[in-house]
């Protein structure tokens, strides 16, 4: 204590000596110097973030509004071409609306029925307009939901209006709504009831080959895995299944580590080592509680130098999901990253390619060990399909759609659609101006159901 | 004397440090993340979030976030899922802008979920239980634990 005071004293005294004073005074007036700068950069960076979130804010109530007006247009057009347009514009116009919302300082959890109500409108007016394209008129119960649906995007408008006003008068800034002001957005967010939504979603599964964009992984999640049979395993069985899967000769332990409590597909999560590998370089992987099936397994080692190349690996993998109990599984693609190879397997029932029912499996290339799987696809599609005869033959359908084009492979496929349907396709390989494609010709309709661009590179080949 | 001079060069040699290298780090945090693909944004989002969890655990961030990629609730790209606004902490405090080793697991384990491994069962939400502030987070369905974090959905 006493030393302290004697310092203090001690630089009270350098304080005095005129030169040291002079230098305090300069440390002083840099120190406040930098103060004074930061301050104002920081404001200047407040202001500048500001901005944005108004413009971001501006921009989304701007297009809110074009919705509504859109919607109601569709509903007063009398010619289809007419409704096409408006319907696709109010499409292109919540895209936009969500994209500005995504951008705002408000948290997810508040806002997630307004972009839910955003993305719906979207892709109900996108279903619609391809409906229409179809020939197909809108129906009377389609009607009324478009009639909802714009009175939900008038509210919707009234609410980010009142907003604004608050917003343009000062009222409210974006800091504080970020922090606790989010109640404005929660209460709107409540106003449009669930039930609107689940309504819209029943009908979307009334016409479902409409649609092939559009997000809808609610709806996704509720179906039910149709490659699933047996009985319900226990977690010493599922070992038993897992040892199998890997080999009993390569597995050191299994050790049970959780569960998935998922709806779809309830799983037990293992831990597993290997024989002659260090403790440290496991393996995990989810088996199905019902039916015992590997959903997916990652193995994460180093690989070391490559020295099989893609075509021995594909075969590697054909024969290692032939002796799993996975028959009749076609290669399709794959991508080589990291001295390993994912090749992606579709099953394949009477030459019909069933794109659904797929398999992925993660290849090392240095010594052709399997070091992943993902079977989710299978699982959740696989089944043995009626498959009708095509009503077009083929000559019919290549002179339709390849006339001008560069035909290489044409052939059978069974396509997924976003919600849990299936299209029988013929899957024509074509070449233009240098580049693949793939295009998808509904074998029973002569629709034009999909087009692919198959991307070459030296990591595997792609589509787009 | 000699020491007062050296005194008050070493304080105006910092009081110059500190007003540059804030500039600096910004300049060279932009700048990079206007390059990233989305293969290098998943990467860094899970070495900010997860870059001490098992492998599944950085595997399932990485799902996470393509899952809500795919969900209506989401923005429906990779870089308006990670950036927007308070959804990750990596990207609130700029840990997504820390340039990351190439051959480091987190930018395997985000191509594996670019391949479409999901070790989560279909979350969209992750927390660490230990750190987690939102009350509402708990109001969601637990689907699976890995390392340290509850997946959800």
């Amino acid at each position: 204590m006493g030393k302290f005071r004697e310092k203090m004293l001690d630089w009270k005294k350098r304080l005095s000596d005129r030169h040291m004073y002079s230098v305090t005074v300069v440390i002083i007036a840099v120190v406040a110097a930098w103060g004074i700068y930061q301050y104002k950069r920081s404001a200047d960076l407040r202001q500048e973030l500001d901005n944005q979130y108004n413009r971001a804010f501006y921009e989304m109530v701007g297009y809110v509004q074009n919705i509504e007006v859109l919607l109601m247009k569709s509903m007063i057009s009398a010619t289809p071409q007419m409704v096409s347009e408006t319907l696709k514009e109010a499409w292109h116009q919540a895209n936009l609306a969500q994209t500005n919302l995504g951008q705002l300082p408000v948290t997810q959890e508040v806002l997630a029925n307004t972009s839910k109500f955003l993305s719906q409108v979207g892709d109900f007016a996108y279903a619609l307009d391809r409906q229409n394209i179809a020939g197909k008129e809108i129906t009377e119960d389609q009607y009324k939901q478009l009639e909802q649906l714009h009175q939900y995007s008038v509210n919707l408008h009234e609410a980010l209006n009142n907003l604004q006003a608050s917003i343009s008068e000062g009222r409210i800034n974006w800091k504080e709504l970020a922090n606790k002001g989010t109640e404005l957005f929660k209460k709107q967010s409540q106003s449009m009831t669930s039930q609107l939504f689940s309504d819209i979603d029943k009908t979307f599964q009334e016409f479902p080959t409409l649609i092939y964009d559009g997000p809808f992984s609610d709806h996704m999640t509720s179906l039910k895995p149709k490659g699933l049979t047996g009985k319900d395993l226990t977690v010493e069985e599922a070992k038993e299944k897992l040892k199998k899967f890997f080999g009993e000769d390569k597995v050191a332990s299994i050790e049970h580590t959780g569960e998935v409590k998922a709806d779809t597909l309830p799983a037990y999560n293992f831990k597993i080592t290997f024989k002659d590998r260090p403790e440290d370089e496991f393996a995990s992987a989810d088996v199905t509680k019902k039916g015992g099936q590997v959903i997916w397994m990652l193995y994460n080692r180093d690989v070391g130098q490559e020295t099989l190349d893609v075509d021995k690996v594909k075969e590697i993998g054909r024969e290692f999901l032939e002796s799993r109990g996975y028959k009749s599984m076609k290669d399709t693609y794959y991508v080589k990253e990291d001295s390993t190879a994912t090749v992606n397997y579709a099953y394949e029932q009477d030459g019909v390619v069933v794109y659904p029912d797929l398999i992925k499996v993660k290849i090392a290339l240095d010594n052709g060990e399997i070091v992943g799987f993902e079977s989710k696809g299978y699982i959740m599609n696989h089944t043995e399909r009626d498959i009708p005869e095509p009503k077009f033959t083929e000559e019919e359908i290549k002179s339709n759609f390849m006339a001008k084009r560069e035909l290489k492979a044409v052939g059978l496929a069974i396509i997924p659609t976003n919600f849990g349907t299936e299209i029988f396709c013929y899957e024509l390989k074509g070449n233009f101006n240098g580049k693949d494609f793939l295009v998808y010709v509904n074998a029973e309709t002569g629709r034009e159901e999909q087009v692919l661009i198959i991307i070459n590179t030296p990591e595997g080949i792609l589509t787009l | 004397m000699k020491k007062q001079k050296i005194v008050l060069f070493i304080s105006v040699i910092s009081i110059i440090m500190c007003m540059l290298v804030p500039s600096i780090y910004h300049t060279i945090s932009y700048a990079q993340a206007a390059r990233a693909s989305d293969e290098q944004l998943i990467a860094r989002a899970i070495n900010g979030e997860a870059r001490g969890e098992p492998y599944e655990g950085q595997v399932a961030v990485g799902a996470v976030i393509l899952n809500r990629v795919a969900s209506a609730d989401f923005p429906n790209t990779v870089a308006g899922v990670i950036y927007q606004p308070g959804a990750f902490t990596a990207v609130s405090d700029g840990q997504i802008n820390v340039p990351i080793d190439p051959s480091s697991s987190v930018v395997k384990a985000a191509r594996d979920a670019i391949n479409g491994w999901d070790p989560t069962g279909g979350a969209l939400y992750y927390w660490n239980p230990q750190t987690a502030t939102s009350k509402w987070i708990w109001s969601r369905q637990v689907l699976k634990v890995i390392g340290k974090h509850y997946f959800g959905k």
